[in-house]
């Protein structure tokens, strides 16, 4: 088979298709015609796109809708939505209490501004105003490889247990894999990743998704190391979290590419790395410290996912 | 595009089709069995769709099924200024095509574990059957052609066509999909992978030269 000039291809892949005005189609007609070459193209490209198209149709694995169910449980989601009513009524009381609280505002601002004239003089410099650090969530999801699964999973159930995590981290077990959803502060999570660097070692892969505002979208970062994910998440505006794993996914996929990799593998060294970036306090020996999630303050600021599997041996 | 399925839930008892935007907007008015029939219309499509382009059937159906959460947890953010279709598919398509940047490194090297050419005789085991071969000789040259939609049945050819889209770029495969499989037309296409018309043609048309080369080299 003979590669065909792109630009005709295009044009007979868009007849084939049936993407061409009338005019065109006739210009094509006659194309085919007048070469013999341009026929034999032509039936070619039908044939390559007939092969595909005939191509059986899968039908998606039975229950897959109870499962869709099952795990938007998981991700403490009911599937029994608020009705629109509710939802409208619930904005409705979110409204007016934005509306008191933007009036109470109001009547602070005149109050302060009425003061603020009547002892202006008796002030010699003005104040910056203070900041407002509106912490806002993280969301993502870490996936973890080994071929370890079950003392990778006695670990990590020691350490929700001993850092009185149980609250905040809901796990799964399923064949081949064990899903724990935390939804909590910025510091258990913390504590969480401290124990967790100290086994990093043991794991194949570790990839961090994070959720861009733009749906359905994330930001991937390969072979991400627990400090990173610590720096990531502890950001207080989601902008900058994105931005960071925007970073490490370049930095990472740049160390991976870098030459003699492979030597230090080999000679049991760490992999190359372009930044030093701070590690959590290990706890060593793979034992967990007792250090008890903070309370109060601790808000649900951070939504992460993780998911431990066995590595992925593709079949034919 | 593909007809609609005639008997799947997602119909009401007299057969008239009840078209998305509606199903949607019952959605949103609290109605979870408007958003169960738009789940059961489009699990299997979206589900094809995602197997055939990341080729794993244990995570076509995780993908799927990551699809149709994000669906559920974003419908309040779909505007509608696209049809519920090309919107479902875009975050199918996206989510897919994350999982292949991930794990292209692992799809690479099985499918270099399997050299066509080394296995030129007739055999259990072998990767690519000699009368699997004839087949797809026969139809690709002038001289006779089966019947492609017979024959695609054939499990060793099947695998052959899955393997071989496996060898293009994801970009090509993902557009090759959408549109001999699925059936979009290009201007669907354009909005699902949010990229121009021209690209669609351009991706497409190099898509398809790629593997009739590649299915070239496989028959020998």
């Amino acid at each position: 088979m003979n590669r065909g000039d792109p630009n005709i291809d295009e044009l007979l892949n868009s007849f084939i298709d049936g993407e061409l005005t009338q005019t065109q189609q006739m210009e094509v007609r006659r194309l085919i015609a007048d070469d013999d070459q341009i026929a034999r193209r032509l039936r070619d490209l039908q044939k390559c796109k007939m092969l595909v198209a005939c191509l059986p149709h899968a039908q998606a694995p039975a229950g897959t809708l109870e499962q869709i169910k099952a795990s938007l449980q998981d991700r403490t989601l009911s599937l029994q939505t608020l009705s629109f009513q509710e939802r409208r009524k619930t904005r409705q009381f979110s409204g007016r209490r934005v509306l008191a609280a933007a009036a109470m505002i109001a009547l602070v601002a005149v109050s302060a501004a009425v003061i603020y004239s009547i002892f202006a003089s008796q002030r010699t410099a003005d104040r910056p105003t203070p900041g407002t650090a509106a912490a806002t969530g993280f969301s993502g999801k870490l996936e973890l490889t080994t071929s370890d699964l079950t003392a990778v999973d006695a670990f990590i159930s020691r350490v929700i247990k001993d850092n009185e995590l149980s609250d905040r981290v809901h796990s799964v077990s399923l064949a081949d894999r064990r899903v724990y959803s935390f939804s909590g502060g910025r510091g258990a999570l913390n504590l969480l990743l401290t124990d967790l660097a100290t086994i990093w070692e043991r794991f194949g892969s570790a990839s961090l998704m994070v959720e861009t505002p733009k749906f359905g979208e994330q930001i991937v970062v390969d072979a991400v190391t627990a400090a990173q994910v610590a720096q990531i998440v502890k950001q207080e505006h989601r902008e900058e979290s994105i931005r960071l794993a925007k970073d490490f996914a370049v930095l990472n996929n740049m160390a991976e590419l870098l030459p003699g990799r492979e030597i230090l593998a080999a000679t049991g060294e760490k992999k190359p790395s372009l930044i030093t970036i701070p590690k959590p306090v290990l706890t060593g020996d793979g034992k967990t410290v007792k250090n008890p999630a903070p309370a109060g303050a601790d808000t649900k600021e951070v939504e992460l996912t993780i998911v431990v599997r066995v590595p992925k041996v593709l079949s034919d | 595009m593909q007809p609609e399925p005639a008997n799947i839930k997602g119909f009401p008892p007299n057969g008239v089709p009840i078209d998305d935007a509606t199903l949607v907007e019952q959605w949103r008015w609290g109605d979870s069995a408007a958003m169960e029939r738009l789940i059961l219309k489009y699990q299997n499509r979206i589900y094809n769709v995602i197997l055939k382009i990341c080729a794993n059937p244990d995570d076509a159906a995780e993908l799927t099924q990551d699809t149709f959460v994000k669906i559920i947890q974003g419908i309040d953010k779909f505007a509608g200024k696209s049809s519920f279709y090309t919107w479902a598919f875009r975050i199918a398509v996206n989510l897919t095509l994350n999982y292949c940047q991930r794990n292209s490194r692992i799809v690479l090297q099985s499918l270099d574990a399997e050299d066509y050419d080394s296995h030129p005789s007739t055999g259990a085991g072998q990767a690519c059957p000699e009368r699997s071969r004839r087949v797809l000789k026969e139809f690709l040259s002038d001289n006779k052609s089966p019947d492609p939609a017979m024959e695609a049945q054939n499990k060793e050819l099947y695998d052959i066509l899955v393997k071989s889209l496996m060898r293009l770029d994801d970009a090509q495969r993902t557009v090759i999909v959408l549109r001999d499989i699925e059936g979009m037309n290009y201007a669907q296409i354009a909005k699902v992978l949010d990229i121009e018309l021209g690209t669609v043609r351009s991706r497409l048309s190099r898509g398809r030269s790629r593997l009739r080369e590649i299915l070239e080299v496989i028959s020998g």
